[in-house]
């Protein structure tokens, strides 16, 4: 359950970081909202490849179980 | 008195005010030629541009010293005004808060460069100020009850810190455009504070109507969300010192939550704390992309250029401006 919560929470804040960031890379309004869907998948999929990462360093380097 | 100035022509009026007097006295530069009064002397060198001075060394001075950047562009009256305001404005803060401020901060996170991450940065003098004068990091533990207005204080020191960037921006535009150009189009400055005391007024002036809606929307939600989230514990510095700090940048709607809200106690554990600070603390922080933003866009308006625009013109570098 608490994961799920995580997820969403992590999801609502991402649409901010990256519709700001759009609006600052894009002075176009429309430019910067078409790129959108495109800029929130890269920054899901990154930081999805970044926890990964993270995971599996943390269970192969510092688990103590 | 001989003040070295060319004879005046014939008949012409010559008021010479304080700042003028200024002028001649200290500015090198400042001349006035055969023909012409005071007035038109004033007004053709204040339209040259920060008559070659170089923006970043203004933009440093003014970090330094509020008004700094100007006394150097030679713009007397707005570095008197600014020094007064910003540090006028320190100096109530600092005074209320009886310097306590700093005491928010953990023991064990007080280092030598901790407070370079407050808004009180901005004023690199009153950050001085302030180390100087309560000692940091080396402050005694000894608990103390913290003055009545600490809190207030504190506010008053951080836009202090605030308002002296946005004298920073000022001096270094003043540097690299005319007046006649800052006529003609919305100051860059007013859309950056204008941005801070409401996110995405600074857009909406500008004209980006549908932007402001978005920045307002999104900054002012996630901050709300965020509040909720942790049950109003991320509005108190004494709490919060660094996350503080990123949420004063949302400008006034958190400082005014703040100050409805009384700062409501904590009463019990807070399941969603560290998910709510997170929230309010990024939605100021992204308040500063969205005055970058917001000042970029009056900028490239000022310059007269046009993003991705081929035709317009370029705009030069500043060794090319000043080599």
């Amino acid at each position: 359950m608490d994961l799920w919560v995580h997820i969403a929470l992590f999801i609502l804040l991402a649409v901010p970081i990256v519709v700001l960031g759009a609006f600052y890379n894009e002075q176009d309004d429309r430019a910067a909202l078409a790129s959108l869907p495109r800029r929130l998948g890269v920054f899901v999929f990154s930081c999805a490849l970044l926890t990964a990462v993270m995971l599996f360093c943390e269970h192969t380097f510092a688990a103590v179980s | 008195m001989d003040l070295g100035l060319p004879p005046a022509p014939c008949g012409a009026a010559f008021p010479l005010l304080p700042g003028d007097l200024g002028r001649v006295l200290v500015e090198p530069a400042f001349r006035i030629t055969a023909g012409e009064s005071l007035a038109q002397a004033n007004q053709r060198t204040r339209n040259r541009g920060g008559e070659g001075k170089d923006a970043n060394l203004a933009t440093l001075l003014t970090w330094l010293i509020p008004g700094a950047g100007h006394l150097y562009l030679g713009k007397f009256g707005f570095a008197l005004l600014a020094f007064v305001i910003v540090d006028g404005i320190f100096l109530l803060g600092f005074t209320i808060s009886g310097g306590a401020t700093v005491e928010f901060l953990d023991p064990e996170l007080r280092g030598r460069f901790a407070l370079v991450l407050t808004p009180e940065a901005g004023n690199l003098g009153g950050l001085l100020w302030i180390i100087n004068a309560t000692g940091f990091p080396n402050i005694p533990v000894a608990p103390r009850a913290w003055p009545t207005w600490v809190m207030e204080g504190g506010m008053l020191t951080a836009l202090a810190g605030f308002l002296n960037i946005l004298v920073m921006v000022r001096a270094n535009l003043d540097a690299r455009t005319t007046s006649d150009q800052r006529r003609q189009s919305l100051s860059p400055v007013l859309a950056v504070g204008m941005t801070w005391v409401l996110p995405g007024l600074g857009h909406w002036l500008q004209g980006r109507r549908l932007r402001a809606f978005v920045v307002f929307v999104l900054l002012v939600g996630t901050f709300a969300a965020g509040s909720f989230l942790c049950e109003g514990s991320n509005l108190s510095r004494e709490r919060h010192f660094y996350y503080w700090a990123g949420q004063f940048f949302l400008g006034l709607p958190s400082l005014l939550t703040e100050i409805i809200s009384g700062r409501p106690l904590v009463t019990g554990p807070i399941r969603s704390a560290d998910a709510g600070l997170t929230f309010a603390c990024i939605a100021g922080l992204l308040n500063i992309l969205a005055m970058l933003d917001a000042f970029r866009y009056g900028e490239s308006k000022l310059l007269g250029e046009s993003e991705g625009d081929d035709s317009a013109p370029r705009r030069p570098s500043v060794a090319e401006v000043h080599p």
